[in-house]
């Protein structure tokens, strides 16, 4: 009898094929749009753990245990001791690379104006182990320890009319809670994926940083990447108590997940997400709830002569739901191929947000590369088949409560 | 013979008093402007800054010529050989490391100097106080030993730096034991408390002064001057912008 059904409902399918194809259409282009919009999340995911822990964070921070408490005062002279940490942190089997980096707020004076700007001392050769720093050139060189040089962001450099081998003078607060001025000499313009690191940003050798701003040999963080498979927060309790233990002095030590909430924000709205999925499969469902009323309408000869000759409601609800579930799964397999088809090709080739990110503070890169999971692809069509099959038992469960007397009247 | 008495004290003490009182608000602050401008001086001292991550000090070196021209230099050693040069309206920053001074203007001006409750701003403009501030007398408060008399000074301009001003002035060596910057409303931006006082050259001046800025929580800054010469001969050349890259 099942058999017989399934004939049935795809001998149906068939003879509407035009309207087949409407209602799978819609079921398609709502899985298109979702495998799309989940595999864009994903991508900006992935894009802003990649460059929060490469260029903010680290996957762990140290800084001083007071830093976070005052950091709205631009404590500069909460340091660590980079050259007793160091030691400590090469001991420690699932450290990968440890960078020292300084953060300070400045001020760029040029022609008898000040320009706010946030000025990072790193050591670019440890850099090299952490990014990829010939990439982040886009014209010029790195600068070199020991000299008065600095990499200018290019949008920086583009919106103050600088240039390669331009003077400029940097203010910054000091350690010593002081002022201190240095001019550094523009060797290097830098292409950082995420527009704000190229608008607002000036990279100086480390060393001229601690001098520049009177912090001796500390450093104000030390970022950290871990060998693939440790554990975050656990290696960044057995690093903190390691150097309370040698030291004697606490660290505020952290994971990259425990530091930034908008990341923990888009992992939220991942499941947000899923809900708006639901949204978009009942709006296409409404097509199939649609089209699936209009045929029970138009055969309502064959339901009477069906229900006549002793079809029972449990299996005209079952001919109808059939017929709903294979649209739904040729429509979602349609739809899931396609998303997946546009995701590899977007992966491949990305979407350039860079106007539109303009201006924006967020650690997302301007060029967004939609990441494809197969796993997600399958979610989306199983989530698909589930929703829109179960959106016709409306309109299926209708077609059995027709009397045959009531249906034969259409004849 | 006892009424003569009695007559004669209230009228020695009325005649005694007479100057005083007949002392005009503008009188007071002509006084205070005489004794606090000299033709030339050079002076050095302590800044010390106490915030809520504990006490900073810094010692300097100043020189100063009439009314409008000031050079400082902090000689300890995190701020060793940077320089604060104020001439007329301008004033210019020289860092040891940086290439060009810094000319400071506008909002600019309003940043603390090396973390303190000093503003930038509170080096500049006019010493003659009258040419900017309308002065009147409120009367007269005693503040703590020193009997005082209270000049409320309203700006005539709006490029000064405090809208208002309140001074505590002493009634006999016309220092000014305190003094509270406000805005138009009255809200109060800065105080200003003379704690010791020194004599140089006949002139009664502060040694240690006590500057709090109400705007920021819990700071507090003392000056103190360890070294005060007045009236002596300057090389001009002190406060010219190439002296600041020597």
């Amino acid at each position: 009898m099942k058999m017989k059904l399934m004939r049935v409902a795809f001998r149906n399918i068939a003879r509407n094929m035009r309207r087949s194809i409407l209602s799978g259409s819609a079921i398609a282009v709502a899985a298109m749009s979702i495998v799309l919009l989940f595999a864009l999340i994903q991508g900006m995911r992935d894009d802003m753990a990649n460059n929060l822990k490469t260029y903010y964070t680290g996957e762990i921070r140290l800084q001083n245990a007071r830093y976070e408490e005052f950091e709205r005062y631009n404590p500069i002279h909460l340091t660590l001791d980079w050259e007793k940490i160091d030691p400590i942190l090469a001991q420690e089997s699932f450290v990968k690379a440890v960078v020292p980096r300084i953060n300070f707020p400045a001020n760029l004076y040029i022609k008898g104006t000040s320009h706010a700007v946030m000025g990072v001392g790193a050591d670019f050769a440890r850099e090299a182990a952490f990014q990829d720093t010939a990439a982040i050139v886009k014209e010029g060189r790195l600068p070199q320890a020991g000299r008065n040089e600095m990499l200018m962001g290019s949008a920086l450099a583009r919106d103050l009319e600088l240039k390669l081998g331009d003077r400029v003078t940097l203010l910054s607060n000091t350690a010593s809670r002081g002022s201190n001025a240095i001019t550094l000499e523009i060797v290097g313009l830098s292409a950082f994926p995420v527009g704000a690191l190229n608008a607002r940003y000036v990279w100086v050798p480390l060393d001229r940083a601690q001098k520049f701003l009177l912090m001796g040999t500390d450093t104000q963080e030390i970022l950290i990447l871990l060998q693939p498979r440790t554990d975050e927060a656990e290696a960044a309790s057995i690093i903190r108590n390691d150097i309370l233990a040698i030291t004697g002095v606490d660290t505020d030590t952290r994971s990259w997940k425990d530091i930034n909430v908008l990341y923990s924000l888009i992992d939220i709205a991942q499941y947000i997400y899923y809900l708006i999925g639901i949204f978009f499969f009942l709006l296409g469902s409404t097509v199939i709830i649609n089209t699936t009323m209009m045929v029970i309408y138009e055969r309502m000869r064959e339901i009477g002569t069906l229900s006549a000759l002793g079809m029972q409601g449990h299996e005209l609800t079952g001919l109808f739901l059939m017929e709903g579930a294979f649209i739904s799964s040729i429509g979602a397999a349609v739809g899931v191929i396609a998303g997946m088809c546009i995701t590899f090709y977007l992966g491949k080739a990305g979407l350039d947000f860079t106007d539109a990110m303009s201006g924006i503070d967020m650690e997302i890169s301007s060029i967004l590369y939609p990441h494809f999971s197969i796993w997600s692809a399958l979610f989306v069509y199983v989530y698909a088949v589930v929703i829109s099959t179960a959106a016709t038992l409306i309109p299926s469960h209708k077609a059995s409560k027709i009397e045959p007397v009531e249906a034969l009247r259409y004849i | 013979m006892k009424r003569r008495m009695v007559f004669i004290l209230i009228a020695w003490v009325c005649i005694a008093q007479l100057p005083v009182f007949a002392l005009t608000a503008e009188e007071i602050i002509g006084k205070i402007d005489d004794i606090q401008t000299f033709s030339t001086s050079v002076s050095s001292g302590e800044i010390s800054a106490k915030d809520r991550f504990g006490v900073k000090s810094s010692t300097f070196k100043a020189w100063t010529r009439g009314t409008s021209d000031s050079l400082i230099e902090f000689t300890s050693l995190a701020e060793k050989g940077q320089k604060v040069l104020r001439t007329k309206n301008e004033l210019y920053l020289f860092y040891p490391d940086a290439q060009e001074l810094i000319r400071l203007q506008g909002a600019a001006l309003r940043q603390s100097m090396l973390g303190t409750d000093i503003s930038y701003e509170d080096m500049t403009g006019e010493k003659d106080t009258l040419a900017q501030y309308t002065a009147v007398l409120a009367g007269q408060e005693t503040l703590g030993t020193h009997t005082c008399h209270v000049v409320v000074l309203t700006a005539k301009t709006r490029s000064v730096a405090y809208p208002m001003q309140k001074l505590w002035i002493d009634t006999q060596s016309y220092v000014v034991w305190k003094s509270q910057y406000s805005t138009q409303s009255g809200r109060l931006l800065k105080e200003l408390e003379v704690l010791e006082t020194q004599e140089i050259s006949g002139r009664l001046l502060s040694r240690k002064t006590k500057i709090s800025d109400k705007t920021r929580k819990d700071t507090e800054t003392t000056l103190t001057i360890t070294s005060l010469e007045i009236d002596i001969a300057l090389d001009p050349r002190i406060f010219s912008l190439e002296n600041l890259t020597w």
